[in-house]
């Protein structure tokens, strides 16, 4: 049964469906194909009547009354009752790609569901365990917008056939936590959810869970661990959630805001959806902007608007002007960094990120200016990481441990100039070894950093030694060969 | 009748030949995980005849006669995972008397056959190999491996026992 | 003579690959019809195999074997060693192959660039934080990690950071007096959680702390109350499990093996005993999935120091001041001459305890008949009403061990399996966990690592499930495989005949009734004493009533040692203790005869399923004991009645005669005599008893110390106290609670 389900799922494993987590970006694997022919050649600047998340910033009332007022829970029914094939078609017409990192298409993802059941339940498993450096998207609109997401859960739960929708919340959103749960008991009460959920003889659960403060339970089997109470750790693929998921019983899980999208894509229509961004990269998505710029800021924008545009328009540009930028590492932490002069004609979507050699991750834009020792905050993020692995496999474990041991080293130049090629090579041996996509989250922001800024690590080397004759360093040349 | 011999004394009329069919320099970062280990090449041929060889194994006659030969394939070593050294059929031979060694305190043996276990390719080979050596032998029938069909989703089985509780 | 070495070789080749062939089709075959088995490709050769399979299995069929640390054939996978990474074709990035199912025309690749990068890499990671101190490990010298690093890893090491922030520290923990911890050196491979969790059935082991700081223990330090907790130190690939007694004692390169058989329970689990210079220095597994499949009880694994302790190294006689005094074979045997020459036939008898092997049984019982006497007893009684010991199958595990795997109810009758055969036991849980099977239990409520249902502990229950009365007679006729499993413990009862006869009736009509297959054997009796299933099938009864009653003017002890007869005040029974301890039957005895332990003779045992197996000669007895049918030999020749057997040759020839069980080895003789029994036990009507059916053992304390060996060893004697220490505070508030 599982060979069979497995082949059915994917040719032969050519691309995982592990799309939703949070950590998850596999650039790589989507880098092959030469993107489509284009219908629309410029991007950005998102009309207000096309925003979806149209209480991100909290100014109005985010409880059901408030929610119903701006179009929530609009016609729920009626979309229920067009069925499962006709939500999921709409939704793989809208072209939406996971917004969780990995980026891959919800629609496909969703139909894998739909095998006829051989007695297990269904489940859907939201991951609202936003971790990633940068990201705070799903906080919004579980804080200001959640019945938008409890109505997402439903709708998606429908086009699964799924009993039932967990949604993991990360342990430090207590706020978002509880405004959920007060949207949850009120879509009960509304009759909107549970027992016969909008009338239509159809039945739902939601149920929160709560994290205990672990990034890595936002991979999404280490969820699926999570919630059945054991120790977060990820579990291997195959056997994929969507054939033994969260007890056993085929789950999806799928990130925050591509669930919470799911409402109005129907409502809309898939078309509508697809009318934004690229080609294959279509939608309007949530980035959020951090770091050196005068106005951080979670913003719902068009895909593939360009990065500078999106920096300019709504950031209010970079701390000391455009010309300060020094890299911006444009998908949350675990993507690696672009230079300022990629960042100059990069669009923000997930095709043109993978040639610029990143990714989009979460879509969360970390900018740094000319004032940041680039190095150091690399080297914070491999501290990151390796505080937030499991420590199930072997070369996330322990390489994480040693690249955060000789970015350590980097940070001060105490090193040698070989010592460069070897961690290099050392993330090389970590990507793609482990058993979740931590391993490959630890190794490219280290990649990012040697791919751009050799010369600034070879620099401080060099530094280094001058000012230290006769350092411990010097006994490693016996090594070098 | 061929014979393949793997001496852990000098006593191997056969002095260096290696036994093994393809062992690499691992330091040229070749692997040596068993990918020839069924290709065995023969390392040493014997007539096929009948005549007895008992005379010219230069063995002390005490320690030939009556002696009782194993005959079996080696089972995996608990302590370990490879299972290169079960593939080939052993001789052991019945246990004699050891002592302490009162200068060193090593372990002593009058019997040279206690150093010595042959390996062959086949039963039929070790039998061929104690008749001419005039030992008696027993032979031990290789037992079946048992394989049990594993899946690592049992892991997470929704109503299987095999499901797992701790990590 | 070319032609003839082209032909051999050919011949070996061929002969060789057909072995290989054979192999995989008879794994294969055993199971599933052979017709939907898939073609996968194993460097490009290809095998056929069950779907389902992992990609590692595969290449184990294709005779190719991939490195792998967390995985195990007996273990649930892991996948976290991430040492077995392979390269298939068409994937972006090397897979586990531990975990991955074959798929129909999968290419895989064990030697390609990518694996092997993809191994050295792996390497790497593992030894950057194993510290290098194999010079100082137990474990050097067979460790999986030595050998992989070397086949796979790379040549030097890059590892530099040392010179700034060395290696990871880990605290090592107690896990009580058996297995020793050292666990900076432990790659987490979570082999032992597994195995404590899946194989012993104690969840005591686990990972605490994420990342470079996960650490294996118990959390709380503890004991790792298991009885087999000793498998931990085979699993463990490095040498952060090692053994506490065998610590620093030797090195596996200057141990000789032997192969041979444990004799401390009535499995007979396979073994190699590992010795140096006349000292047995540890006992191991030896892998025989028919019996202990590669684990081994902490009992026989560790009480080995026990053969080095009190040992009988001289004969001894009595003298007139009340004390044993050394002396020479000679004395010894003139003494016992001079009493059997003023005894008759009916006034001498002999009592078998449960380590003495076929060999010595047989010359025992020859010498008793030749002097006249039908008094051979064993220490453990078996029922001797109706057809009792004269029918195989009535004293046999008849289904064999490896048919619990098939069972789907396993009732058990007066036994704690868990301590009485702790392998039988596991086994049961094997088959709980694998195959849903189901257990239940009559006697004292223990703790089987397992959940079963509790039937009682009333003898009657045993007779209302025959009647059907029994609210769980409706599970028993529903099962297609049922198994009894009476334990011999029981049959020690005043009502054991009753026991027998009710069981075996029960199981006789389980398998008639329910259809169960006609080779299932559906009733087992599970001995509790190495020694017993082939002493009655010499001939020996139980007897020990009849000892007390008759008291015999001579009485011989061959290893009896359970204190079951004592010498009371003005009694002039003249005792002769032939045994390799100085336990409680030498104690009482007038003539101490030194005999060999079952490490130091080659001699037979039948385990509990009625299979013939042969322990080794591994070291000689100490001082001058002798082996045990050589010291009957001799005192037949003193008596001036030699025995007809001058080699064991002669003397197997005449337990063949005897019984041809004792010497068809390693095969188990169908029995099917339960009907005939099932019908002569109608006619007799014994009466149960109202005392409830108790276990022999109840805790993990009681199961250490149950032989004379055992006794005698101060590892099993560290294990009770530590036990009893983890386990004081729990009596002491029980005993708060209810004053």
């Amino acid at each position: 049964m599982i060979n069979n389900s497995i082949n059915k799922i994917i040719p032969f494993l050519k691309n995982s469906p592990s799309a939703s987590s949070q950590i998850l970006v596999r650039y790589q694997s989507a880098a092959a194909a030469a993107p489509p022919k284009q219908k629309k050649t410029t991007f950005g600047g998102l009309k207000d009547e096309d925003r979806i998340f149209t209480n991100l910033y909290g100014r109005h009332d985010w409880k059901l009354k408030g929610a119903m007022s701006r179009g929530d829970w609009y016609k729920t029914k009626e979309i229920l009752l067009k069925g499962s094939d006709w939500i999921i078609n709409e939704v793989k017409a809208s072209g939406l790609r996971g917004r969780g990192g990995a980026g891959f298409p919800s629609g496909l993802k969703w139909s894998f569901m739909n095998k006829p059941s051989d007695g297990r339940p269904k489940y859907l498993v939201i991951n609202a365990d936003e971790g990633e450096p940068g990201t705070c998207k799903d906080r919004e609109i579980m804080r200001h917008d959640p019945h938008k997401l409890v109505e997402g859960c439903l709708i998606a739960g429908r086009a699964m056939g799924a009993r039932a929708a967990y949604i993991y919340i990360r342990g430090e959103f207590y706020n978002e936590s509880s405004n959920m749960q007060a949207a949850i008991n009120e879509a009960y009460k509304a009759g909107l959810i549970g027992k016969n959920a909008c009338g239509t003889g159809y039945d739902f659960d939601v149920y929160m869970h709560r994290g205990a403060g672990a990034y890595i339970c936002g991979e999404e089997t280490a969820l699926i661990e999570s919630l059945e109470g054991k120790q977060g750790k990820p579990r291997l693929k195959p056997p994929f959630p969507a054939d033994i998921g969260l007890f056993g019983c085929p789950t999806t899980v799928t990130n925050v805001e591509t669930v919470a999208v799911a409402p109005t894509i129907c409502r809309r229509g898939g078309s509508w959806f697809a009318s934004f961004g690229r080609e294959r990269n279509s939608g309007t998505k949530l980035f959020n902007i951090s770091g050196h710029v005068n106005n951080p800021c979670t913003v719902e924008e068009e895909m593939s608007i360009p990065l500078k545009e999106l920096i300019e328009r709504h950031a209010g540009g970079v701390i000391g002007g455009w010309d300060n930028l020094l890299a911006i590492i444009p998908g949350g932490s675990s993507v690696p960094l672009i230079p300022k002069k990629t960042c100059e004609e990069v669009l923000m979507d997930f095709d043109s990120l993978v040639q610029a050699q990143t990714g989009l991750g979460t879509a969360a834009i970390i900018v740094m200016n000319k004032q940041t020792d680039v190095v150091k905050a690399i080297a914070r993020l491999s501290l990151f990481y390796k505080h937030e692995s499991c420590g199930q496999c072997t070369p996330c474990r322990e390489g994480t441990v040693w690249l955060t041991k000789m970015m350590d080293r980097f940070v001060e130049g105490k090193a040698r100039i070989d010592e460069i090629d070897m961690i290099w090579e050392l993330s090389k041996q970590i990507e793609g070894h482990t058993i979740c996509a931590l391993g490959d989250a630890a190794a490219w922001p280290v990649q990012g950093l040697i791919r751009h800024f050799r010369p600034e690590l070879e620099r401080r080397i060099k530094e280094f030694h001058a000012t230290h004759k006769g350092h411990v360093l010097d006994k490693l040349a016996k090594y070098a060969n | 009748m061929s014979l393949l011999v793997r001496n852990f004394s000098k006593l191997n009329p056969l002095g260096s030949i290696r036994s093994y069919s393809e062992v690499v320099n691992v330091f040229g970062r070749r692997s040596v995980d068993t990918q020839a280990a069924d290709e065995k090449k023969t390392i040493a041929t014997i007539p096929e005849n009948t005549e007895s060889v008992k005379e010219v194994s230069g063995h002390p006659e005490v320690h030939l006669t009556g002696r009782l030969a194993k005959i079996y394939v080696p089972p995996k070593n608990s302590m370990q995972s490879g299972t290169f050294g079960t593939r080939r059929w052993r001789i052991d031979f019945d246990n004699r008397d050891r002592w302490e060694n009162p200068l060193m305190g090593w372990g002593s043996s009058g019997d040279p056959l206690s150093s010595l276990q042959p390996e062959f390719g086949s039963k039929e080979d070790a039998i061929v190999y104690c008749q001419r050596m005039g030992f008696r032998y027993v032979v031990e029938e290789e037992r079946e491996i048992k394989r049990r069909i594993k899946s690592y989703g049992a892991n997470y089985s929704w109503n299987k026992r095999t499901r797992v509780s701790t990590k | 003579m070319n032609k003839l070495i082209i032909n051999s070789s050919k011949k070996l080749l061929s002969s060789s690959l057909n072995k290989n062939i054979l192999k995989s089709q008879t794994a294969l075959l055993s199971n599933v019809v052979p017709d939907n088995r898939i073609e996968v490709f194993v460097d490009d050769k290809p095998v056929l195999v069950q779907p389902g399979v992992t990609v590692l299995q595969a290449c184990a069929e294709a005779g190719v074997e991939i490195p792998r640390f967390c995985y195990h054939e007996r273990l649930a996978i892991a996948g976290n060693c991430r040492m077995c990474l392979v390269e298939i074709e068409r994937t972006p990035k090397p897979v586990a192959s531990c975990a991955m199912p074959v798929m129909k025309g999968m290419k895989i690749k064990t030697d390609s660039p990518v694996t092997r990068k993809a191994r050295e890499g792996v390497m790497e990671f593992m030894l950057v934080n194993h510290p290098l101190d194999c010079p100082v490990c137990d474990q050097g010298g067979e460790c999986d990690l030595q050998d992989q690093a070397m086949a796979f890893g790379s040549d030097r090491s890059r590892f530099t950071d040392n010179l700034f922030s060395g290696k990871r520290a880990t605290e090592d923990k107690n896990l009580g007096p058996l297995v020793k911890t050292s666990m900076n050196r432990c790659i987490h491979c979570t082999r032992c959680v597994r195995f404590a969790s899946e194989v012993a059935g104690v969840d005591d082991l686990g990972t605490t702390g994420r990342g470079n700081d996960m650490q294996i223990g118990t959390y709380v330090e503890k004991l790792l109350a298991s009885e087999v907790s000793g498998n931990v130190i085979d699993l463990c690939p490095v040498g952060a499990l090692t053994s506490k007694p065998y610590a620093f004692t030797a090195r596996p390169w200057e141990l000789r093996k032997i192969s041979s058989i444990d004799v401390l329970d009535a499995l007979g689990s396979n073994i190699v005993v590992q010795h140096r210079a006349g000292d047995v220095m540890r006992i191991l597994p030896r892998l025989n999935e028919d019996i202990n499949e590669e684990w081994l009880d902490d009992k026989a694994r560790f009480s080995y120091d026990g053969l080095r302790r009190q040992r009988l190294v001289t004969p001894m006689v009595r003298g007139h001041d009340g004390l044993l005094k050394p002396c020479e074979w000679d004395d010894a045997f003139y003494a016992i001459a001079d009493k059997l020459s003023r005894a008759s036939g009916s006034q001498i008898a002999a009592l078998a305890g449960g380590l003495a092997d076929a060999e010595s049984l047989v010359a025992l019982k020859d010498l008793m008949n030749r002097l006249g006497s039908e008094n051979v007893f064993v220490e453990e009684s078996f029922p001797g009403q109706a057809s009792g010991t004269d029918l195989r199958s009535n004293y046999v595990a008849n289904s064999g061990i490896t048919n619990l795997e098939q069972a789907d109810l396993v009732l058990l009758v007066g036994t704690n399996p868990r301590y009485e055969a702790p392998l039988y036991n596991t086994r049961i849980r094997k088959s709980l966990v694998h195959n849903e099977l189901k257990v239940a239990l009559i006697g004292s409520q223990v703790n089987l690592s397992y959940e079963y249902d509790y039937l009682g502990d009333s003898a009657q229950i045993l007779e209302d499930l025959l009647n059907g009365k029994h609210e769980y007679s409706k599970f028993l006729a529903k099962a297609k495989k049922p198994l009894i499993v009476l334990g011999s413990a029981a049959l020690q009862r005043k009502d054991g005949d009753a026991l027998l006869n009710l069981a075996t009736r029960l199981s006789e009509k389980l398998r008639t009734q329910n259809g169960c297959p006609n080779d299932w054997r559906v009733f087992n009796v599970l001995h509790r004493w190495a020694s017993q299933v082939a002493a009655l099938d010499i001939g020996y009864r139980s007897g020990i009533e009849q000892i007390k009653a008759q008291k015999p003017k001579i009485l011989y002890l061959l290893g009896a040692d359970e204190d079951l007869v004592s010498r009371v005040d003005g009694d002039d029974t003249f005792i002769i203790y032939q045994g390799h301890h100085g336990d409680r039957g030498a104690e009482i005895a007038d003539v101490v005869l030194p005999g060999a332990a079952y490490t130091e003779k080659s001699a037979t045992y039948v385990n509990t399923e009625g299979r013939a197996q042969q322990a080794s000669f591994v070291v000689a007895p100490p001082g001058k004991a002798k082996e045990d049918w050589q010291i009957l030999r001799a005192l037949s020749d003193v008596l001036g009645n030699p025995l007809p057997y001058d080699d064991l040759d002669a003397l197997r020839k005449r337990m063949g005669e005897v019984s041809p069980t004792l010497t068809s080895y390693d095969k188990i003789e169908s029995a099917s005599f339960l009907p005939l029994s099932v019908s002569l036990s109608q006619k007799v009507k014994p009466a149960l008893s109202k005392e409830p059916i108790r276990a022999w053992q109840t805790e993990l304390g009681d199961f250490y110390m149950t032989n004379p060996i055992s006794r005698a060893s101060l590892t099993m004697a560290r294990c009770v106290q530590s036990f009893k220490k983890t386990n004081e505070p729990v009596k002491q508030t029980q005993a708060n609670a209810n004053p």
